[in-house]
């Protein structure tokens, strides 16, 4: 009986502490996302289910130092670099930053006109509509309001899943090719697998999950909670990524269709898969599109007012703290207006978004693997030698990755 | 609008005093007695003997990546300038060591630039960008400390190319007038000191006590929770009590986790009883019990009957602090005890007439008390009539009560016209607001629609 007691009061603790792990990976699942995912799955079918596997585990090692370090000082990452490294290096860091964000807002509005076309709304209607409501869920809500929106958002991707069944896959294959890596020396299977990775791990991720544990409060008795929030949060967004692999290659793959886009993926998905799947598959990335454009001008205005020393907004208003709102407002007017320009070219976005997002990530990792090792600052929770070993290993191969990523942009 | 006090009004500045950023200072080079160069400047560290703490020592560092410090006493410093530091000293003398964060002093680059800082002035929780000094007899003395847009370009080295650039557009900008400097008297720094786990106060107290409780409940809510539990473990009783009953209860429980059981007890006996149980009652139910158990008993038991009211009932509003007397009691001794006993809470307005087993019979207040005759008993100069509610009156009831009769108080009593507490205008307010605020939403919506 008492045993039944305490497990039911764990099961509220973490349902009270749940949250900053769980939406920061599921807004991993942005529309770039989405797009890599369907363009891996169309042009590789299974081979590449089994990298998520390690992504699985970098991802975790990442975000649960970004939790802990939060729980522990009660500060937001950009606060600690500000305090530990001056404000040169942090100025200069959120300046790229906030240029990455910008692009990747732009790329999910065009998720958003993306969606607009499949389901036969003008973008020109669609996107001002979304930008209003983006914008007015954060200025008129609070952090608890906005939290509960988010993962009732999180609960939509379910959506990949219920597609990913309609497609009727072959199981067994799946489970064989994710346990078997089938590296292929093949110059387009090695850009996949690192827009793949690349993709899944982004520095902005780091600054909001931080600062959205310390908005929180999570105490350091519950820390354990915390950290299953981001094992589970892991867990999900590359489950449902997988999912969307599964369902672009069991039928584009299949039938040697190859997409560009995610909207291109849906409209080839119609006459393979059905209606219901087509829809899902659509509806999915205008809920995506719509939940990470919410949290990426949020997440750099927080990073860059916890940086620069400057009031944050949410529960203030406009007045008290302007520098926030105008930031977040001009991402957010920002990323609407350009994908409103008629003829605008995406590629070239995609592109530089990737390219500062593969400029900052070392940067920030690095940061991270100095702060969350500062006794100082972390007591007793600094990170143990077999996890500091694990951290410089995935840090070193994101930095690789990132690198390759960066200059083939550029050579490109 | 950021409010600028007393900038520089209370240092003498004459002809050979001049002020100098502390960014002005940081990384320029040190030269030793025989003008080598022996590395930049890392920090200082500042002894407060004063308002206006002064230079003590300076830490040097040299070598990159593998950073080495030493420290210089301020007395074998030759010059210190916007050109570097020429010591008086050789390098010979200095003993370099890999770390300088062991030392216990307080040192500007570590404890203040770039960390959040208490403006108790402003009400606010700010940042540093730069501090200002101010040359003293060789002595450096922190002045202000900068937390404007120019102080941070000045670190990050555009402040001449911005100034030129806004010179050309507008040589009247505000920009280059208005500097954001605050008086280093009304800074409060953060540090936390690692023994204690609490502020670092070796530097004098900052006037905290001086802010309003209610102002100090939000600058409290702008800090992390490590800094909440340091600064709130600081504190004395008294500003405990006021930030306490100011903050939100997610805060007063992580507050509550943090002390050890006679820091709870000594707390929880001076809030006032209507505060006390709005948050007993929000915490749970084994909790409540062990809270209970470590105050006072003879509060202890008000308090739990207190918890049995419901909470927008008469009952669930009231504080249990009034004062009241026999009705024989001289006015000479009412006003006496007055000035003698510490009432815990705000209500002396009103005095409530009583017989000796608590009957509430009628009341009067303080103006009519001041005016009447000291030896008088106070029963003659009582209100013809009292209004009353009962402990199940709704908020309603009390709020129409109060504003029909113009009461700042209002006495509750039971079945039995026994008087068992107060309701004061600032709680039935706050019910009001609530309320208020709810039908105003919904108005909103009705509108729209």
């Amino acid at each position: 009986m008492k045993n039944l007691k305490t497990f039911w009061a764990k099961i509220i603790i973490f349902l009270s502490v749940m949250g900053p792990g769980i939406i920061t990976a599921n807004v991993d699942n942005d529309a770039g996302g989405i797009t890599t995912y369907s363009v891996a799955g169309a042009h590789f079918g299974y081979a590449l289910i089994w990298s998520f596997i390690p992504i699985i585990i970098a991802l975790v090692i990442i975000q649960e130092m970004c939790s802990r370090m939060a729980v522990v000082t009660g500060k937001g990452l950009a606060d600690l670099i500000r305090e530990e490294f001056g404000v040169r290096v942090t100025f200069y860091a959120m300046t790229v930053l906030v240029l990455s964000n910008i692009f990747n807002t732009i790329s999910e509005f065009a998720g958003i006109a993306a969606s607009a076309e499949l389901f036969g709304i003008s973008k020109y209607l669609l996107v001002p509509v979304c930008a209003l409501f983006v914008w007015w869920l954060i200025v008129k809500g609070t952090y608890k309001s906005v939290e509960k929106v988010f993962l009732v958002a999180c609960l939509f991707y379910v959506c990949y899943i219920v597609s990913g069944f309609l497609s009727k896959p072959d199981w067994n294959l799946i489970a064989k090719s994710s346990i078997h890596p089938s590296f292929q020396f093949d110059k387009a299977y090695i850009f996949m697998l690192i827009g793949v990775v690349g993709t899944t791990i982004a520095p902005w991720m780091q600054f909001y999950q931080q600062s959205s544990v310390v908005e929180k409060g999570i105490k350091l008795e519950n820390y354990k909670y915390s950290r299953l929030d981001v094992i589970i949060g892991a867990f999900v967004v590359n489950i449902i990524a997988i999912f969307i692999i599964i369902v672009c290659a069991n039928t584009l793959f299949a039938n040697g269709i190859r997409v560009e886009t995610a909207k291109d993926a849906a409209l080839a998905l119609k006459p393979l898969a059905g209606q219901y799947c087509f829809y899902l598959f659509a509806f999915g990335l205008l809920n995506a599109s719509i939940f990470s454009a919410c949290i990426l001008p949020l997440s750099s205005a927080y990073s860059v007012c916890e940086g620069m020393g400057w009031e944050i907004g949410v529960n203030r208003t406009f007045k008290e703290a302007p520098q926030f709102y105008s930031l977040y407002t001009a991402i957010i007017v920002i990323g609407a207006a350009v994908i409103l320009i008629p003829g605008v070219k995406l590629v070239p976005i995609m592109l530089i978004s990737q390219a500062t997002n593969g400029i900052l990530l070392p940067f920030v990792l690095i940061f991270m693997l100095l702060l969350v090792n500062n006794k100082r600052l972390m007591g007793k929770y600094t990170n143990s030698k077999f996890y500091n070993f694990c951290a410089i290993l995935i840090i070193m191969a994101m930095i690789l990755l990132s690198l390759f990523l960066f200059f083939t942009v550029f050579i490109k | 609008m950021i409010n600028m006090p007393n900038q520089l009004t209370d240092i003498n500045v004459s002809a050979t005093k001049m002020f100098i950023f502390f960014s002005q200072l940081m990384d320029k080079p040190v030269l030793d007695k025989t003008g080598k160069i022996i590395g930049e400047i890392y920090d200082l560290t500042v002894k407060s003997s004063q308002v206006y703490p002064l230079s003590d020592a300076l830490i040097i560092r040299k070598g990159f990546p593998n950073r080495k410090y030493a420290m210089v006493n301020w007395a074998d410093i030759e010059k210190i300038d916007k050109e570097g530091a020429q010591l008086k000293i050789e390098k010979s003398v200095l003993s370099f060591r890999q770390i300088h964060d062991e030392k216990k002093e307080f040192t500007l680059r570590r404890d203040i630039l770039d960390q959040q800082v208490v403006d108790t002035h402003n009400h606010k929780v700010i940042r540093v960008n730069d501090i200002q000094l101010l040359v003293v007899d060789h002595a450096l003395m922190i002045a202000h400390v900068d937390i404007g847009s120019r102080g941070l370009l000045r670190r990050l080295g555009f402040e001449k190319i911005i100034d030129s650039i806004v010179k050309l557009f507008n040589p009247q900008a505000k920009y280059l007038k208005v500097e954001h400097l605050i008086s280093w008297k009304h800074i409060q720094p953060l540090t936390i000191n690692p023994v204690s786990m609490t502020i670092k106060i070796d530097l004098p107290q900052k006037n905290l006590a001086s802010i309003p409780a209610a102002d100090l409940g939000d600058i409290f809510l702008d800090l992390n929770i490590n800094h909440q539990i340091a600064l709130f473990k600081s504190l004395n009783l008294i500003n405990k009590t006021k930030i306490f009953t100011n903050i939100d209860f997610k805060t007063q429980a992580s507050l509550l986790d943090e002390m050890n059981d006679s820091e709870i007890s000594e707390l929880l006996n001076n809030v006032p009883s209507d505060e006390a149980t709005d948050f007993l009652e929000k915490l749970p139910r084994e909790k409540i019990k062990r809270v209970l158990n470590l105050i006072e008993n003879k509060y202890s038991k008000r308090l739990s009957q207190l918890l049995g009211y419901s909470s927008d009932s008469a009952g669930g509003l009231m504080t249990t602090e009034y004062i009241a007397f026999t009705k024989d009691t001289l006015v000479q001794t009412v006003l006496d005890q007055i000035r003698e006993r510490k009432f815990k809470s705000e209500p002396v307005q009103f005095i409530y007439i009583i017989d000796e087993v608590q009957h509430l019979i009628s009341s009067t207040n303080f103006r009519r008390l001041i005016l009447a005759a000291p030896n008088e008993p106070i029963a003659n100069f009582a209100f013809p009539k009292t209004y009353f509610v009962h402990l199940d009156s709704s908020v309603k009831e009390v709020a129409y009560l109060m504003e029909k009769y113009k009461y700042f108080a209002i006495p509750v009593v039971d079945d039995n016209n026994v008087l068992q507490g107060i309701i004061t205008v600032d709680d039935i307010l706050s019910q009001l607001i609530a309320f208020a605020w709810r039908r105003l939403k919904r108005i909103k919506i009705m509108q729209k629609s």
